[in-house]
């Protein structure tokens, strides 16, 4: 294993770099163009609240200095990116005055668990099932089984969530309807808490399993359909290797390469979570968090929660770059 | 006929069919052939012929759906055919050992050699420690002459003639009765594939094994093997030594074999009587020109500077000939404007390459036209052939209608002898690598070309088709007065085509002149390798030892063995 070289790693940086500050200035620049003033959308929710509301023009002026909408729009961007630097989004408009941060900090440990969760299941079950699809040793009842399987992927994940939902909630009452975390729990580094995020938690993580395996398992088989035609695995088996172990090492292992940059692309995503999922199960993740305030009109939150995003993505990516040359032998850590 | 004193394989009335859609084809027919320990038998024959099939079968291989229908398979006194999957899988390479056809791909690109070669002895012996492991894998590498160290590499880091040996190596690890080696140095040139050669010969008497070698070139098989089974269609029309087969073949076919190979010196397969004038040309300027050319990569240098002028009155072929890594096919991509040179200027008809407006450009493209090695490659499998053929016609502007492309189509097939009904409506995957390659060359003459860049067109196709690749693309230049350059590492080809041949060492002409001289007498040390590693379909001319050429051919001088009219090449 070589190490990594110091201008490889150095122009990854920068580029890691780059690409966040130009997607930054892009959600920046997006919303701008939008007609809506978020200052008088925070009026009308006033005086919708109030029933009336007198001098509305001073607090417009009031909010719009709160919000610092009212200064010229290049130091709006500098103050946008100094904080953004700084995870500071300013504050919501719609759960006014709460900080993004603090409301992205709530939500993202919850969809981190369960959409990691669910996205390492689904990437060992899709790919496996997939290469077992090309295999041509697996029992012909699973060569049956697993496309059969795939009816799955093309459910909704909103209709499979309900279905699970009525199963297995309601009919059985093995899992929690809604919810994280059970209501008479305190939330805290306790086994009673764990367990009850791992109830709650399950039917959430097994919706989005048995909707998304497909994509994996697909994925999987065309890329095994080309590693079995491949030379080396017709030498494999000339060699008189066993059968599991030429599946592992020298089909998979190959096969796979390509699926683990996928992987990387998908954790950026799925840290806007499996809105409907999230929604259905009530489960107060980003996907939630992000559906809201699209409804809401909030942008700091949209900003905030597409800058997330937009950072998960990229530094995944980043990792993938620096591992990959470890993974696959045949690409070297080098400047293009 | 053969001292036959143990026998190591014996087929009785082999019988191998593969169900279609179209009905079952039989692609082996009632095959009998006996293999004695320590004989070394060659299956010859085109793609197709069954050679392949019939060794697969051996160890129960076939590519599904492909099945044995009948007949027996005795492997030194194993009923092959009545073996389970289990049982079947520790005969795999500890009796009978596959060397495969693309060694290039087959080795696992993941995995250091060593744990390849100890893999495949843990499959068959379980438990070996690692210091036995280490202390055998050595042993077999150094056996096929690598160095220890390179068990420690990955596949990509060898070279294509010690990836070879490596599967050679794996092949002999665990001393089979049998090996069969595919086709083992097809993708090699022919300096390493002597050495190759000598080391699968040397390495198979030691341990005794029979060996299977399946190949198409007559050549090789003539210095390889003892005895030669000529298959055609999946039938064994003749069989016997190689020295009764070469010197008295008495089938038809393999008659064609044998006088299909084109040899140096030899009668030429050519009809060099019709002439054509060149193309009229708009340009006094010369074709072809390069100025001080040379290529860089890193700290490789792949090309010193060349200057030479293909003036192009008079249409000619001129062949770059060298061993892979030459520098030949880089000298091919920057003619065609692909690769940028690291110094110099390529003027084609008086303008630079490099600053060629988007216009000039065009025409140049339509002008200089290529045919590459891999006629598999060369097809977008998405379209039918036409479209294929069509698409370049109409792109440069040369279509005068529907109607008109279609003739031009039909043309062009017929030029290079295929019938255009058959072909082209048919997809890229249903046509034979010769067909494919033969379009090609039709696609570039649809669009008359100036100048043609050949880039190794018929180390691909089967032996016994190259003869009329080569004769279509001679053609281009004598019916329809192109020039080309064929780059190749086939000397006798290029005896044969060229008006003057370019001798190319690590990125340095190290002899040049017409091919009768370089070739039929060839002066530099260089020359004198390549030349004596061409294995000749003759008995009475030893291929001799498979030495790599002395540290002295670099440093000797570039000989001019004379001019033509027409291409300059600038001395010093």
């Amino acid at each position: 294993m070589s190490r990594i070289p110091r201008d490889y790693l150095i122009n990854r940086l920068v580029t890691l770099v780059l690409t966040v500050l130009i997607a930054a200035t892009l959600i920046w620049i997006i919303p701008r163009l939008s007609p809506v003033d978020p200052a008088e959308i925070a009026l009308g929710r006033m005086a919708a609240g109030a029933g009336a509301v007198e001098n509305a023009g001073e607090i417009l002026e009031t909010l719009r200095a709160q919000m610092g909408i009212d200064q010229p729009l290049i130091v709006q961007y500098f103050k946008y990116i100094k904080g953004v630097l700084l995870f500071d989004f300013g504050l919501s408009t719609a759960a006014f005055p709460t900080p993004v941060s603090a409301l992205i900090a709530n939500a993202l440990p919850w969809t981190l668990g369960l959409m990691l969760i669910s996205l390492i299941i689904t990437f060992i079950i899709g790919n496996l099932l997939g290469a077992l699809m090309v295999w041509e040793k697996t029992p012909r009842l699973w060569k049956v089984a697993i496309p059969a399987a795939m009816v799955f992927t093309s459910i909704p994940p909103i209709l499979s969530g309900l279905l699970l939902m009525w199963i297995f909630a309601a009919t059985l009452g093995w899992f929690p309807l809604t919810g994280a975390y059970g209501l008479t729990v305190e939330p805290g580094w306790s086994w009673d808490f764990a367990t009850s995020v791992l109830h709650h938690g399950f039917l959430p993580a097994l919706s989005i399993v048995v909707v998304t395996f497909g994509f994996w398992a697909l994925g999987m088989r065309g890329l095994m359909i080309s590693v079995q035609g491949e030379d080396y695995t017709t030498l494999a088996k000339a060699k008189g290797l066993k059968p599991r172990y030429i599946l592992y090492k020298y089909m998979i292992r190959n096969a796979i390469l390509p699926q683990i940059t996928a992987f990387a692309l998908k954790i950026g995503l799925l840290i806007a979570g499996q809105v409907l999922v999230e929604r259905i199960f009530a489960y107060n993740g980003m996907g939630k968090l992000l559906y809201d305030a699209i409804l809401d009109q909030d942008f700091p939150v949209i900003q905030g929660v597409s800058y997330v995003i937009i950072l998960m993505t990229a530094l995944s990516v980043f990792i993938v770059d620096l591992i990959y040359p470890f993974i696959d032998p045949r690409v070297r850590h080098e400047v293009a | 006929m053969l001292d036959d004193t143990e026998t190591v394989l014996t087929l009785t009335d082999l019988c191998i069919e593969f169900p279609t859609p179209r009905g079952l084809v039989q692609a082996v027919k009632d095959l009998n052939l006996s293999i004695a320990r320590g004989r070394r038998v060659g299956f010859i024959g085109e793609s197709g012929s069954g050679k392949t099939t019939t060794a697969l079968s051996v160890m129960q291989m076939l590519a599904k759906p492909g099945r044995v229908s009948g007949g027996q398979i005795d492997l030194g006194g194993t009923d092959v055919l009545a073996q389970g999957e289990e049982e079947m899988r520790r005969l795999r390479l500890s009796r009978v050992a596959y060397i495969p056809q693309g060694a290039m791909n087959s080795l696992n690109p993941i995995m250091r050699i060593e744990p390849q070669l100890w893999d495949a002895i843990l499959a068959h012996e379980p438990g070996v420690s690692r210091p036995d492991l280490k202390a055998r894998s050595d042993a077999a590498l150094v056996s096929v002459g690598l160095p220890v160290h390179a068990g420690r590499l990955y596949p990509h880091e060898l070279s294509g003639g010690m990836k070879q040996r490596v599967c050679i190596a794996l092949g002999i690890i665990l001393t089979p009765e049998l090996i069969i080696a595919d086709e083992p140095t097809s993708a090699l040139d022919v300096v390493t594939q002597r050495q190759v050669m000598q080391t699968l010969k040397e390495i198979q008497e030691k341990i005794g094994s029979g060996l299977i070698l399946i190949g198409h070139d007559m050549g090789l098989m003539a210095q390889s093997v003892d005895e030669l089974a000529v298959l055609k269609d999946g039938e064994l029309v003749e069989h016997g030594s190689v020295a009764q087969i070469i010197t008295a073949p008495e089938h038809p076919y393999t008659r064609d074999l044998i006088s299909s190979v084109p040899v140096v010196g030899g009668a030429s397969f050519l009809n060099p009587e019709r002439r054509a004038e060149a193309p009229k040309r708009d340009s006094s300027e010369p074709l072809l020109r390069f100025e001080g050319v040379s290529k860089v990569y890193g700290d490789v240098t792949a090309l010193r500077p060349l200057s030479f002028t293909l003036e192009g009155e008079v249409p000619q072929i001129i062949s770059i000939v060298g061993q892979s890594g030459s520098g030949k096919s880089t000298m091919g991509s920057i003619m065609l404007g692909f690769n940028p040179p690291t110094t110099g200027r390529v003027l084609f008809e008086g303008q630079d390459l490099a600053t060629m407006s988007a216009a000039a450009s065009l025409d140049f493209r339509k002008n200089v036209q290529a045919v590459f090695q891999d006629p598999y490659a060369c097809f977008n499998p998405f379209y039918r052939v036409n479209h294929a053929l069509k698409f370049p016609f109409k792109r440069f502007g040369l279509s005068e209608g529907e109607a008109h492309t279609q003739k031009a189509m039909e043309e062009a097939c017929v030029a290079v002898g295929l019938d255009p009904d058959l072909v082209l409506t048919r997809y890229p995957h249903q046509l034979s690598g010769g067909q494919r390659q033969r379009l090609i060359v039709a696609r570039a003459l649809m669009l008359s070309p100036k100048l043609l860049i050949a880039d190794e067109p018929v180390s691909m196709v089967d032996a016994s088709l190259r003869a009329t690749i080569l004769a279509n693309i001679y053609d281009l230049k004598d019916k329809h007065g192109i020039s080309i350059l064929y780059i190749t590492h086939d000397l006798a080809t290029a005896y044969h085509v060229s008006d003057y041949v370019m001798v190319l060492y690590k990125g340095q002409v190290v002899e040049a002149g017409p091919p009768k001289s370089v070739i039929g007498d060839p002066q530099h040390p260089y020359t004198q390798l390549l030349i004596a590693s061409i294995p000749w379909p003759d008995l009475n001319r030893p291929w001799g030892e498979g030495g790599a050429e002395d540290p002295g051919v670099q440093e000797a001088p570039t000989i001019h063995r004379g001019d033509v009219a027409g291409f300059d090449l600038v001395k010093g």
